[in-house]
């Protein structure tokens, strides 16, 4: 596991830096998305969580479904195109589990990817990732998870 | 870093129009067709719900029908209104990089301190109120809210010029006693207005001036006067179409029932201290605390803002928030504990 001003990145995981999402493939083929630990300290505690429908197709980098912390309202992003397979109702029913497992019991939705193999290369890892995210904080002058 | 904004003002619309601009500016911002805006904006009579709210919980529906209110959602977070032709709205569409920072809380302090400022500047003295306020003598002035998407963000508030109480009243499904002396003398508490507050109230374009220049100052840029750009037009017309629509307006739709006003009231050695509050009890949170009674504070604004910190609060940190509230504030409580606030909003609670 990466720790990144001390914010976790867990090495399992797929990152888009830019939209401080991860991915988690899993062994059926499908995926789970999330936002970073890094976002969630970024939002401070997030209040609302409403995902798009089950079924609905998603584009690489477009919404999954929109969260509310302090009155800020914004997109979680799809790492690769899917369609959304899935939604965590517990995040639906009690937003605060996110900031509180933001990797674990803090997922947001579960995704049947289209090209997983071809997509996940703008995806970053390990290493790569934690650099990319020490820039991203050093930009935006973060200075660090609580 | 350009150094000239761009400053609009979109004239007096209906909500769709309103709500579909900020989309198309955002949207357009985040695109890069647009330069950082300022954007001045009013209303016809509206109740412009939070993202994330439900009209039915919200709203008297009834109401808006037969006063030709428009229910609109808008695509940023917090508490529901009521916006009309008294108001003055006022958006920033930026980019994250000319903030150099990403935190929430933080942008929305800056822009709101700033905000802030320019009402001061007309010559009352308003003050940032965490987490989304702007207040004058401990009443709220200005409402405000942020949509982000990519690196664009838009931040928006209000300013009320005048304000018909009674009307918010009416519109709002608030813990208050609709339209008793009572609710609208204590909605008075906890809002205010220029009209209120000055003996003349400023022209329009006086009022604008003073919020530009107090965000020029804040960002150091000088800003030019523009009108709406063909790509946000073209933006402008997309999001209409799925604004102006009941798919839109009723994207979240949950049950009043699920959101009971709830009241209760007790006598402690301190006095006689009422409780009315909006529970979420799908998320098991308060939205919203009204008190009222018969005890001493001093000064009198604490309660109000310890109404402020209690909006939205998960129910389990209840006590916790309210105690560090007060160790916080040098509020003299005489007999009154902090606890006692917990405990009559755990006996509304039932």
């Amino acid at each position: 596991m990466a720790l990144v001003r001390g914010c976790n990145f867990p090495d399992d995981l797929y990152y888009n830096v830019d939209d401080n999402v991860w991915a988690r493939h899993e062994s059926d083929g499908t995926i789970v998305v999330g936002m970073t630990t890094y976002s969630c300290a970024l939002s401070g505690e997030i209040v609302a969580w409403t995902a798009k429908k089950v079924g609905r197709v998603v584009d690489q980098n477009k919404s999954t479904g929109t969260v509310e912390s302090g009155k800020w309202v914004g997109p979680v992003k799809a790492p690769v195109s899917g369609e959304i397979a899935a939604i965590n109702e517990a995040a639906v029913a009690v937003p605060s589990t996110i900031n509180a497992d933001p990797y674990g019991a803090g997922w947001l939705v579960r995704m049947k990817p289209y090209d997983w193999a071809g997509e996940s290369s703008s995806l970053l890892t390990g290493l790569a990732a934690a650099e990319a995210f020490e820039a991203k904080m050093q930009t935006e002058g973060f200075p660090g998870c609580a | 870093m350009d150094k000239t904004w761009r400053v609009i003002d979109t004239g007096l619309r209906p909500a769709a129009e309103n709500i579909a601009l900020n989309r198309a500016l955002l949207e357009a911002r985040q695109a890069g067709e647009i330069p950082n805006t300022l954007r001045f904006l009013r209303f016809r009579p509206s109740a412009l719900l939070g993202y994330h709210q439900s009209a039915e919980q919200e709203l008297d529906l009834d109401y808006c029908r037969a006063n030709n209110i428009a229910v609109q959602r808008r695509i940023t977070g917090g508490g529901a209104i009521y916006f009309d032709e008294t108001q003055v709205g006022w958006e920033l569409y930026l980019t994250k990089e000319i903030l150099g920072c990403a935190d929430m809380e933080q942008i929305a302090r800056r822009i709101c301190v700033a905000a802030a400022r320019g009402i001061s500047a007309l010559g009352v003295e308003a003050r940032y109120r965490p987490r989304n306020d702007i207040e004058v003598e401990g009443k709220k002035i200005s409402g405000t809210g942020g949509a982000f998407e990519g690196n664009a963000l838009m931040y928006q508030g209000t300013l009320l010029l005048r304000f018909d109480v009674e009307k918010m009243l009416r519109v709002l499904r608030i813990p208050a006693e609709k339209l008793s002396d009572k609710a609208i003398s204590s909605a008075r508490e906890r809002v205010t207005n220029l009209a209120d507050l000055l003996d003349q109230v400023p022209d329009l374009e006086v009022v604008k001036a003073a919020l530009t220049e107090a965000f020029a100052r804040e960002f150091g840029v000088s800003f030019v006067p523009g009108n709406l750009a063909a790509a946000e037009l073209a933006r402008y017309q997309d999001a209409l179409a799925e604004i102006d629509h009941p798919d839109w307006v009723n994207l979240i739709d949950l049950p009043a029932a699920d959101m009971p006003i709830l009241q209760a009231s007790r006598k402690f050695p301190g006095g006689l201290l009422r409780v009315s509050l909006a529970f979420d009890a799908r998320a098991g949170r308060i939205r919203q605390v009204w008190f009222s009674g018969d005890f001493f504070v001093s000064p009198k604004r604490a309660v109000v803002d310890l109404e402020a910190v209690l909006r939205n609060v998960q129910l389990d940190g209840l006590e916790e928030i309210i105690r560090s509230f007060f160790a916080r504030q040098q509020a003299d409580l005489l007999m009154l504990t902090p606890d006692d606030f917990a405990a009559v909003i755990r006996q509304a609670l039932g």
